[in-house]
């Protein structure tokens, strides 16, 4: 292995610890720390990380400020927030051996789908009233809360809910929304 | 001020709710009747005489000029072909069993995989701490040893070292609040920020602490004027019992040496 070739893995090994290990309170590390760690050519870097994470079913994501890379035309990296995040999906075993019960899915699955198709925000009362038409009303509270707390939502003063940080990381909006609509207009069986 | 007036303004502080409701709920922007908005205003702008009532008039223009831009964004939205039908999403998600909306939340779904631990390094700095730190009983023995007589210290004495001013804390408050008093005059407000400041950076600051005192025992309220998003300070004629324990609103101002100059170029 030549010179060259032995200080960039140096820096794909640090690229993977910094993205790994949680460093702040949220996991994720913003680009100019990157920048700062690894160099200038750090998009490089997380290139040859993310061929190693191939592998292994796992993805570097980029996320910026506001929606995703693939939402802007010219993204500021420094700005932005890389995440190692799974590539494929997780089946439901996994998903229920890692404490997410079914119905808490469902609710979740709800409540994102509403808040992008209404233009990224939704007032809590809204979402409230459709959840409660098939959980019940202390499920709802709890699980809006719980989804508050994950990050995967936000409410503001109004009691008006936003997608939160950790939703922007993990849910392909597009494909939600794409899956959603794709569906055919029958009601199936309540669970 | 005639009751036709008062009811004039409740209008138009009603049209401005319903504007900042639709603007941060993101309900349809075409919930509010611009054209019926615009007729009321024209027809309110000759009775209005003090200045209050046309600072509500321009509120009110501002913010359904808001609403006009909403319904402009909305109708161009809607003509794209990226747009999706809240409403058609809504009813799908209705129609879906838990089940189905679970397979489709795992194929979107990527979750972040994070992990947390300590270094080896972190280790190693942890250790050498624990080597090194006394213990308990080494560190009581280094504590000074309590005096054997306790006394008591003079006003004088608390003076030199600068733990009590001259002037007792309270007077100050007193002098300042017999300032407010006369500086509100017969309005019976006045401006926060023409109060508070001074010809020194330093002296602005101290007289903003003061005046937080000031709001806080009860010898001044603070009212906020949201259309303006003005604070005015309003002296009490007597000192009211201070609020702590009921639900108090606290108001953090912030005071930087570059909002002072820029507030005294102003002023000069």
């Amino acid at each position: 292995m030549s010179e060259d070739a032995a200080a960039m893995d140096r820096r794909v090994r640090r690229a993977a610890k910094l993205l790994f290990y949680k460093r702040h309170r949220q996991p994720g590390v913003r680009g100019w720390e990157l920048r700062r760690t690894l160099g200038e050519g750090y998009p490089r870097v997380i290139e040859l990380l993310n061929q190693r994470l191939e592998g292994l079913d796992l993805q570097v994501s980029v996320v910026h400020e506001e929606g995703t890379d693939r939402e802007r035309g010219m993204p500021d990296l420094d700005r932005a927030r890389f995440y190692v995040t799974l590539k494929g999906s997780l089946s439901t075993s996994d998903l229920v051996m890692a404490g997410w019960r079914v119905d808490d899915v469902a609710a979740l699955t709800v409540t994102t789908a509403l808040i992008i198709s209404r233009e990224g925000k939704v007032a809590r009362r809204d979402v409230e009233a459709i959840l409660r038409e098939k959980f019940p009303r202390w499920r709802v509270d709890h699980n809006l809360n719980r989804f508050i707390r994950l990050g995967y939502l936000v409410q503001d003063e109004h009691d008006v809910l936003f997608l939160g940080w950790r939703s922007r990381a993990e849910i392909d909006e597009k494909l939600l929304l794409k899956l959603i609509l794709g569906e055919p207009m029958k009601q199936e069986k309540l669970t | 001020m005639s009751r036709r007036s008062n009811q004039d303004r409740e209008r138009l502080l009603r049209i401005i709710s319903l504007c900042i409701a639709v603007e941060s709920r993101g309900t349809d922007p075409f919930e509010v009747e611009v054209q019926e908005v615009l007729n009321t205003l024209r027809k309110y702008l000759p009775n209005w005489k003090a200045l209050e009532d046309f600072v509500l008039d321009s509120e009110t223009l501002r913010r359904i000029a808001g609403i006009v831009r909403l319904q402009g964004d909305w109708v161009k939205r809607r003509s794209t072909s990226l747009f999706v039908d809240p409403l058609l999403v809504e009813v799908k998600l209705k129609l879906m069993g838990t089940q189905r909306l679970l397979e489709v939340f795992q194929k979107s779904w990527h979750p972040v995989v994070e992990m947390e631990g300590l270094s080896r390094r972190r280790v190693e700095q942890a250790i050498d701490y624990w080597n090194l730190l006394a213990s308990l009983d080494a560190r009581r023995l280094q504590l000074p040893e309590p005096s054997d007589t306790l006394s008591s210290l003079t006003a004088e004495e608390l003076i030199k070292r600068s733990i009590l001013s001259e002037e007792s804390f309270r007077k100050t408050l007193e002098r300042l609040w017999e300032e407010l008093r006369e500086k509100v005059g017969a309005a019976g407000r006045i401006l926060y920020w023409d109060f508070v400041q001074q010809k020194t950076y330093d002296e602005t600051v101290k007289r903003a602490y003061l005046v937080s005192f000031l709001i806080t025992y009860g010898y001044a309220t603070m009212r906020i004027n949201p259309l303006e998003e003005e604070l005015y300070l309003v002296p009490n004629a007597e000192i009211t019992e201070p609020a702590f324990g009921k639900q108090a609103l606290t108001i953090p101002i912030a005071i930087d040496r570059e909002t002072w100059e820029r507030r005294r170029g102003n002023k000069n």
